[in-house]
């Protein structure tokens, strides 16, 4: 499976990128922030984003990957210090799958993406 | 400025050493600082606004600090600044913000935070926009320590829906 990390904090992005390799998934590929992850998007199977970056932020990225409609059943976990319940809804509204709130162990990611995953 | 709003940045700093670290540190007393002298040599600091709330919070590391948080957080072995270094003290603080943004809110004062900015170098200032006098943390990883430095300005009337829900000081460990 092909995986977008979308962070503009390059050690978050390979916290992120060891977890899923741990999991099994070594197909990965890296954004440092919305606009860039768009330019990543061929064959793209799973995103995990963060949501406060610069350039693009993760929300208005989740936003144009969901107006393409190749891209709008890609299952999309967000990764982000954003808690509060108005953000969790929002990013919920539109069209993210599955939230992590930082910080986070890797047991809560691999449980949230086997979650994402059906499995 | 009463604890229960530093509070809340304590607590956040006492979760994330302990999830992405592993280790929960231990604190000391708090103190206040009023000039604009940083206690570490890599800090990082975020900013944060609303119409009701101000200020911006810090996390001062000596280098060796700042080295072995990087360490501990990616299962390395380094022993020299890089940018992987600095970047981790930038994440560090950018999750100990968030965590204090989400109890600010579940208590009605939301704010905007800004993305971390990181400066390195011995002696260098570290000027917040609450202004002084900033409140200081010491904390430590064992032998290594690090301070957490908090500014925040509360808008007339803003205050926490419930000034009473925490009255205990928080105690990482």
């Amino acid at each position: 499976m092909k995986i977008l990390v979308v962070d503009d904090s390059q050690i978050m992005r390979r916290i992120i990128s060891n977890n899923l390799k741990s999991a099994g998934h070594s197909d990965i590929i890296e954004a440092g922030n919305g606009a860039e992850a768009l330019e990543k998007m061929s064959g793209i199977e799973l995103i995990l984003t963060d949501w406060n970056m610069p350039v693009m932020d993760g929300l208005t990225f989740v936003k144009e990957v969901r107006k393409e409609q190749n891209y709008a059943k890609i299952p999309i976990i967000m990764v982000t210090t954003e808690g509060a319940k108005t953000e969790v809804m929002e990013a919920l509204k539109n069209g993210v799958n599955n939230y992590i709130v930082k910080p986070f162990t890797p047991e809560t990611l691999v449980e949230k993406l086997n979650a994402t995953l059906g499995k | 400025m009463d604890a229960i709003y530093i509070d809340p940045f304590v607590e956040a700093v006492c979760n994330t050493m302990k999830t992405m670290l592993g280790e929960a540190p231990s604190r000391k007393e708090l103190k206040t600082r009023n000039d604009n002298s940083a206690q570490g040599d890599v800090s990082g600091i975020v900013g944060f606004a609303s119409n009701n709330v101000f200020g911006s919070v810090a996390l001062s590391f000596p280098m060796e600090t700042a080295i072995k948080s990087y360490n501990m957080m990616v299962g390395d072995n380094i022993d020299t600044f890089s940018d992987d270094v600095r970047d981790t003290v930038g994440e560090l603080t950018n999750i100990v913000a968030g965590g204090a943004k989400k109890v600010y809110a579940d208590q009605g004062l939301s704010f905007d935070i800004s993305i971390p900015t990181i400066v390195v170098g011995k002696n260098h200032s570290l000027t917040h926009k609450g202004g002084t006098p900033v409140v200081t943390v010491p904390f430590s990883l064992g032998d290594y320590p690090f301070v957490l430095e908090i500014s925040v300005k509360l808008g007339n009337g803003a205050r926490f829906q419930n000034e009473k829900a925490k009255t205990q000081t928080v105690k990482c460990r």
